[in-house]
C-alpha cells in the first residue's frame, strides 16, 4: 500500500516536472526573442545615449554661430547706413546747388530784362544774345534733376527701411537660440536624470520656455509689409483711446 | 513747441532708422538709450526730453516696464509715449494700451506712418 502511495507521489512529481519542461520549451523561444531583442537594443541605447552626448556638445557651437551672424548682419547693416547717411549728405549738397543755380537764373532774367528794358534798340541783337544764353533749357534740366535726386532720396529712404529687417530677423534668430539653448537644458537634463535612474523632471524648463513674453526678443517677429497689423493696432488704439481704463480693462478681460 | 525725442531700442539699427526716419520729417533733436533702464537715467538727467519712442523687447528693464514705470509718476504722466515694436498681437496691443501707450506702431514702418502718429498724439495732448 505504501509502495502505491510512493509510486503514485512519484508519478506525481513526473507529470509536474514534464508539464514545467513542457512550459520551459514554450517559454525558451520567448527567453530566446527576449535576449535577442536586448541585443539589439543596447547597441541602440548607446548611439541613442552617444547621439545625446554629441549634439548636446554641438549645441554651444551653433548658438555662437548664430550670434555670429547676428553680429555680422548688424555690422554690414551699420555699413550701409552709413553709406545712405553720406549719399543723403552728398545729396542735400546737390539740392542746395540746383537751388542756387535756379535763384541764378532767376537773377540772370531779371538782369536780361532790365538789360533790355535799358537798350531797346539793339537790332535782334537782345533776342540772340538771350537764345544764345538758353536759361529755359538749362532751368529745364535742373528742374530734370532735381526730381532725379528726389527719386534717389526716395529710394534710398527705402533701403533704410527694408534695413529694419536686420532688427526683425537679429529677434527670430534670438528665439532660435532660446529654443536651442532650451533644447540644450533638456538633453542634460534627461542625460542626467538618466544616469540617477529617477524620474524626469522638466517642469523648470518648461516654466524657462514659457517666459518669452519679458524677453528681449519677440518670437512672433516678422518682416511683414503689409499693414495688417499696424490697421489693427489703429482699430484698437482708435477705440481704445475713447473709453475710460476701466471700461478698456474691462472689454479685454483684466 | 521745439520736440526732443527720447529713442529707446536695443537695436543700434534700429535707433539710427528712428532717427533717420525723424529727420526725414523734419525732427533732429534726440538723445538715445539703449534699454529702458537707461532711458529712466537720461529722462530723470534731461528736463528737456518731451517725447519718448521705445522698444517694447529690450534688455533689463523692457519697453512694457519703461511705459509703466514712467506712468507712475506725476512728473511723467502725461509724457507722450510711442511705442514701435515687432509685436502685432491684439494681446500685445491691449496690454500697451492698458500701459497708456499714447500711440502704437509695429514694424517694419514708413516715415509717413511715424509722422502720423506724432501728429496724432501731438494734437491730443
Amino acid at each position: 500500500m505504501d509502495n502505491n502511495s510512493n509510486m503514485d507521489q512519484v508519478f506525481e512529481k513526473l507529470g509536474e516536472l514534464k508539464s514545467f519542461f513542457i512550459f520551459g520549451q514554450k517559454v525558451v523561444p520567448v527567453i530566446q526573442s527576449i535576449i535577442d531583442f536586448m541585443r539589439d537594443v543596447v547597441p541602440l541605447m548607446e548611439y541613442v545615449n552617444n547621439s545625446i552626448q554629441d549634439s548636446a556638445s554641438k549645441i554651444p557651437k551653433a548658438a555662437s554661430q548664430i550670434n555670429s551672424v547676428t553680429n555680422a548682419t548688424e555690422m554690414a547693416t551699420s555699413e550701409i547706413l552709413d553709406i545712405v547717411d553720406s549719399m543723403a549728405m552728398d545729396l542735400s549738397k546737390i539740392k542746395n546747388e540746383l537751388g542756387d543755380l535756379k535763384n541764378g537764373f532767376f537773377n540772370q532774367r531779371v538782369a536780361l530784362e532790365s538789360f533790355g528794358n535799358q537798350h531797346p534798340n539793339l537790332n535782334g541783337q537782345f533776342e540772340a544774345l538771350q537764345s544764345g544764353l538758353s536759361i529755359d533749357d538749362l532751368e529745364t534740366k535742373v528742374v530734370a534733376l532735381e526730381e532725379i535726386v528726389k527719386k534717389i532720396e526716395n529710394d534710398s529712404n527705402n533701403i533704410t527701411l527694408s534695413l529694419q529687417v536686420q532688427d526683425i530677423t537679429s529677434q527670430q534668430l534670438a528665439s532660435v537660440n532660446h529654443l536651442i539653448h532650451s533644447v540644450q537644458m533638456r538633453l542634460s537634463k534627461l542625460m542626467n536624470d538618466l544616469s540617477k535612474k529617477g524620474p524626469v523632471d522638466m517642469s523648470d524648463i518648461e516654466a524657462e520656455d514659457e517666459n518669452t513674453r519679458s524677453a528681449t526678443f519677440n518670437p512672433d517677429a516678422r518682416y511683414e509689409k503689409n499693414s495688417n497689423k499696424q490697421d489693427l493696432a489703429n482699430e484698437l488704439f482708435n477705440s481704445g483711446q475713447k473709453t475710460s481704463q476701466d471700461e478698456i480693462d474691462k472689454l479685454f478681460g483684466k | 513747441m521745439a520736440l526732443k525725442f527720447l529713442v529707446v531700442d536695443d537695436s543700434v539699427t534700429m535707433r539710427r532708422i528712428v532717427a533717420n526716419s525723424l529727420k526725414a520729417i523734419g525732427y533732429e533733436t534726440l538723445v538715445e538709450a539703449g534699454d529702458g533702464k537707461e532711458a529712466l537715467s537720461k529722462l530723470s538727467s534731461d528736463d528737456s526730453i518731451n517725447f519718448i519712442i521705445t522698444d517694447w523687447n529690450m534688455p533689463e528693464v523692457s519697453g512694457l516696464e519703461l511705459v509703466k514705470s514712467i506712468r507712475s509718476t506725476d512728473k511723467f504722466a502725461k509724457l507722450p509715449i510711442l511705442m514701435v515694436t515687432t509685436r502685432g498681437l491684439k494681446e500685445d496691443i491691449v496690454e500697451a494700451l492698458q500701459a497708456k501707450v499714447n500711440n502704437y506702431i509695429v514694424k517694419p514702418f514708413t516715415p509717413q506712418i511715424l509722422r502720423e502718429k506724432i501728429d496724432q498724439i501731438l494734437a491730443s495732448a
